[in-house]
């Protein structure tokens, strides 16, 4: 992820003022039916930016336009720029999409495919404009940006400007009728053009003959015929200055910059060769390259004679040259003042420091053959930038200074070490830890520390990195036991050290199945992360402490943690809801839902909606998809649900969790309860799953996925039967050894129902002994899901324990939630139909329930009851119980 | 037989031929090349580390914009290809 993203790279050039009209040009371009793409491939210098900007500037759509740069090579970064540029232009076309470019590994087929869909779905057509796209090209993107075109829908055009052919299937899109190009031969400025240009734009009243020389001369390259216009003006012996042009046979531009620079007072020169260095060019950074205090008044001048800069944005804060000039600029300074060019990279790299700009920053310093100073600026910048998850960028890095120059600095060294784990390019880690690990025990003479309280942080740091090696290679006791030698060796008040190091810890006790270890090593990472007001990662901790909790059983905890969270974030809030939001409000419609509270869990998943896709950590697009389809899952909208569940698998995001639900299992699950329990056993065979697997925590919900397969799948001998009870008990006991409630709940919920059928009473008191075990730990819970998710056998059961034991209220509970499922979602002949809420009410007013006993069935307050009666009596315009239930009967709805 | 075009990763001594005359300043920008010029043509000939730094050298060329005529591996004992009216490219 680039960070900060560079607004200028995404401003859509304006169209200069003046401009020569190429409608030849423009005339080719603008078609009735646009292409797939369009090229506009020549030189430098050949005039093909304006020419894109002056056809869109007419064009009348929106325009994303991206100025592309070397760093787009980085795909996270390319497409990074891409999707903000397509959702300035199109508003809400990347929300799903800018959160999973953020994970260290964006998984680029998702991010295509959620792109291409929201692309899809615009109602009005986009070009997305990529200039300079030589500068990224490369295998990192081509694939990528192929595919992309290959999949655009018709409304969208990608135009692609650049000097060399980019590495996309030209010949099929050109066969196909697909393609519009604009070559060098096209864009050459024709006699005409070059006499309007000549004479009416720049107003130089030259005769036809000394344009057709320099037509001739400058071979219609439109940079050459601007400096030539640039030396013209204010001369008196213009036919002079032509000729004597034309009948030299030097490079066009060394000719040209040469007539032009000779004719600048010496300040100009100067500065032009001076600040030819920068890529980009504002005042004060002009003014700490030069030394003079003329930035400002010489860039807008330099503006006004048209003289070599474009402005990059619309305040007239930032300019560049354009890229020709700054070379032939580059090569004067090069040769006149060899021994400077080294100072004003230094000065240029200390001006990029001062304004925490690392990455220019670095690059100057490096092009000053300046290491210790590039070094200096990694070493301060190094820990901001792994946090802020620019891993890509330090990893650069890596390879620009010499190890001998990181050797002496620990620092930098544990940054490094940082982003090649980040990277998971693990190889070279251990020596370089260990020969870390020497120079802190016998500090060598030329050792650098810039700041002390930061070596003060490298003993922990380091010991995080090893726990997260052995996490890496599986040993879970190695984690914990260097996850706890760094918690020991953090500095003082190094709360993020402590915070990585216990959620390692967690992380390996999760894996382990161990969950109250690692629910208690997670609070310990909450601790330290909300001291070091890190309140993004507190929330993304935070689901894992509440998936925790669910796994436990624990279903009123989980919600807390949710709701603490929750309002733990809005605290912070300054303009808007935090990152992370979303996915605590997607954690709550969990437990709703769970406790059959459909309203309560529909609203919370129309939230996260109303937030946008945008407001959630990386995991969000495919968690939110989940949730939503278990809701509809729940509303008896199986397709709806399976097909949720294959966009889910699309943005999924792993990290560094085990996938403990993974989202196939859950989709397999959903092809049982549609009968489609071949293509569920397909699934169970891809994942080599077996009856007989030894069973671990990390694969439990896969294990339980094919129970239920099994129980369902035709059986004529009865072995599959056989083989999920004897899985099922296994797993019973395993969960009963890890403290995983919510998987015992679970259990004891498919294996009653299994073990009770047509076995006549003696297996029917088996059943209801199991029954009724779940029921006692599912019921301090309000568990309702996984009871009523088992369908009619579990009625049945649910009705003989009623029958059995009439005074125990939650069977019935259950019984009654039975109705509202089976009877699912209908037309209810309101004008204003109830709200399942309302719907909960009404089934219970039917009862002969008193209304506080109503609230507590409901876990509502009596007040929120009594405006659900309310409303209830309104919208079927009755006056009381009595008729509300009587009319509701005549309506269907009870 | 020529012991350069032999190498595996391209490293060896090349001459690249540009339409139009560079002045003698560019040098400097393509360090370890020598530039000779000619009559409205450039010569770049030298030693190329491998195939990575003969691309970033074709990159350089094409911003610059001049039009690249042919790029040759010559071997390093070969007689250095002269061009037909070399010229001392005068002081500008």
């Amino acid at each position: 992820m680039p960070s900060p993203l560079v607004r200028t790279k995404l401003y859509v050039p304006r169209a200069r003022h003046v401009v020569v009209p190429r409608s030849r040009l423009t005339d080719h371009l603008t078609r009735e039916w646009p292409p797939r793409l369009t090229l506009v491939a020549g030189p430098a210098g050949f005039g093909k930016t304006t020419l894109v900007a002056a056809w869109a500037g007419a064009s009348g759509r929106p325009v994303a336009w991206v100025s592309l740069e070397e760093s787009e090579q980085q795909p996270a970064s390319f497409w990074t720029y891409v999707v903000t540029a397509l959702d300035n232009a199109a508003p809400g076309v990347g929300a799903g999409v800018l959160p999973l470019l953020q994970a260290p590994h964006p998984p680029m087929e998702s991010v295509l495919a959620t792109l291409l869909n929201g692309l899809e779905a615009l109602p009005d057509g986009v070009d997305l404009v990529l200039d300079d796209y030589h500068l990224a090209d490369g295998p990192a993107i081509a694939g990528d940006v192929a595919f992309l075109v290959e999949h655009l829908p018709p409304q969208v055009h990608l135009v692609i400007s650049t000097r060399a052919d980019p590495a996309l299937p030209l010949a099929r899109l050109r066969a196909r009728g697909e393609l519009v190009e604009v070559r060098a031969a096209d864009l050459r400025f024709t006699v005409e053009e070059a006499t309007a240009y000549l004479n009416d734009v720049v107003g130089l009243d030259l005769d036809d003959p000394e344009i057709a020389m320099l037509e001739g001369r400058t071979e219609g390259w439109i940079a050459a015929l601007q400096l030539a216009a640039l030396s013209l003006q204010g001369r008196d012996d213009a036919a002079h200055f032509i000729a004597g042009f034309a009948g030299d046979d030097r490079y066009v531009v060394d000719y040209l910059v040469e007539e032009v620079l000779g004719r600048q007072p010496d300040a100009v020169r100067r500065f032009l060769l001076d600040t030819s260095i920068l890529d980009r060019l504002s005042a004060s950074l002009c003014d700490a390259v030069t030394g003079a205090g003329n930035g400002k008044a010489m860039l807008e001048s330099l503006e006004r004679s048209s003289l070599f800069v474009i402005p990059l944005d619309d305040s007239r804060q930032w300019y560049r040259y354009h890229h020709l000039f700054a070379d032939v600029l580059r090569a004067h300074l090069l040769e006149e003042r060899p021994g400077e060019v080294a100072g004003l990279h230094r000065r240029a790299a200390e001006s990029y420091a001062v304004s925490a700009e690392p990455v220019p920053a670095v690059r100057h310093a490096l092009a000053a053959g300046d290491v210790e100073l590039a070094a200096d600026v990694m070493e301060r910048s190094v820990i901001g930038m792994l946090r802020r998850r620019d891993e890509a960028t330090v990893r650069g890095w890596v390879d620009a200074i010499p190890d001998e120059v990181v050797h002496r600095r620990p620092v930098l060294a544990v940054g490094f070490i940082g982003a090649l784990m980040s990277r998971g390019e693990f190889q070279t880690v251990p020596t370089r830890l260990d020969e870390l690990e020497q120079v802190l025990a016998d500090p060598p003479a030329d050792r650098v520390v810039l700041e002390e309280h930061e070596l003060a942080r490298v003993p922990g740091a380091m010991e995080t990195y090893r726990a997260a090696l052995w996490l890496v290679a599986g040993d879970p006791a190695g984690t914990v036991a260097h996850a706890d030698l760094a918690i020991a060796r953090a500095a003082p008040g190094d709360d993020l050290t402590v915070a990585a190091a216990s959620a390692l810890s967690g992380l390996a006790s999760w894996a382990g199945g161990d969950l109250e270890s690692a629910h208690r090593a997670y609070s310990l990472a909450v601790k330290g992360l909300e001291r070091a007001g890190n309140i993004a990662d507190v929330l993304g901790c935070s689901i894992t402490l509440g998936d925790l909790r669910v796994t436990q059983g624990r279903l009123g905890d989980a919600k807390r943690t949710y709701e603490d969270a929750l309002r733990l974030a809005e605290a912070h809030e300054t303009d808007g809801p935090l990152r992370g939001e979303a996915d605590m409000l997607v954690g709550l419609s969990q437990i709703a839902l769970e406790r059959n509270e459909i309203a309560a869990a529909t609203d919370d998943l129309e939230r996260v909606a109303a937030l946008g896709e945008g407001l959630g950590l990386p995991q969000n697009p495919y968690r939110w998809r989940v949730a939503r389809a278990r809701l509809r899952e729940a509303q008896g909208d199986l397709t709806g649900a399976v097909d949720l569940l294959d966009e889910a698998e699309r943005v999924y995001v792993g990290d560094f969790s085990p996938d403990v639900c993974p989202v196939a299992a859950r989709r397999a699950r959903v092809l049982v309860a549609l009968g489609r329990t071949d293509d569920a056993l397909d699934w169970a065979r891809g994942r080599e799953l077996t009856a007989d697997d030894d069973l671990s925590y990390v694969r439990e919900f896969e294990h339980l996925t094919l129970a239920r397969i099994l129980l369902h799948q035709k059986d004529a001998d009865g072995t599959a039967r056989a083989a999920a009870y004897g899985l099922l008990d296994r797993l019973r006991v395993a969960a009963e050894q890890g403290g995983r409630t919510g998987t015992l709940i679970e259990v004891l919920a498919l294996q009653a129902p299994a073990t009770g059928g047509g076995r006549g009473p003696h297996g029917l008191r088996r059943a209801l002994d199991t029954l009724e075990r779940a029921l006692r730990l599912a019921e301090p819970e309000g568990y309702v899901r996984t009871f009523v998710g088992e369908g009619a056998p579990m009625a049945d059961l649910l009705g003989a324990l009623v029958r059995q034991d009439p005074s125990w209220r939650y069977p019935r509970r259950l019984l009654r939630a039975f109705e509202g499922a089976t009877t699912g979602p209908r037309h209810q002949g309101l004008v204003d139909p109830l709200s399942a809420r309302e719907l909960d009410v009404l089934r219970l007013l039917a009862t002969d329930l008193s209304g506080p006993a109503i609230a507590g069935e409901l876990y509502l307050s009596l007040n929120t009851v009594r405006t659900h009666t309310k409303n209830v009596y309104a919208k079927l315009g009755v006056g009381g119980r009595r008729a509300a239930v009587t009319r509701a009967r005549e309506l269907g709805l009870l | 037989m020529n012991t350069a075009a032999t190498d595996p990763d391209g490293s060896g001594f090349y001459e690249i031929l540009l339409q139009g005359r560079l002045d003698a300043r560019w040098a400097a920008c393509f360090e370890g090349l020598t530039l000779t010029t000619g009559d409205g043509f450039t010569l770049l000939a030298g030693p190329v580390t491998d195939q990575a730094a003969l691309h970033g050298l074709l990159h350089r060329l094409r911003d610059i914009g001049l039009p690249l005529v042919s790029v040759r591996q010559v071997g390093t004992d070969d007689e250095p290809r002269t061009p037909h009216h070399t010229d001392s490219t005068p002081g500008a």
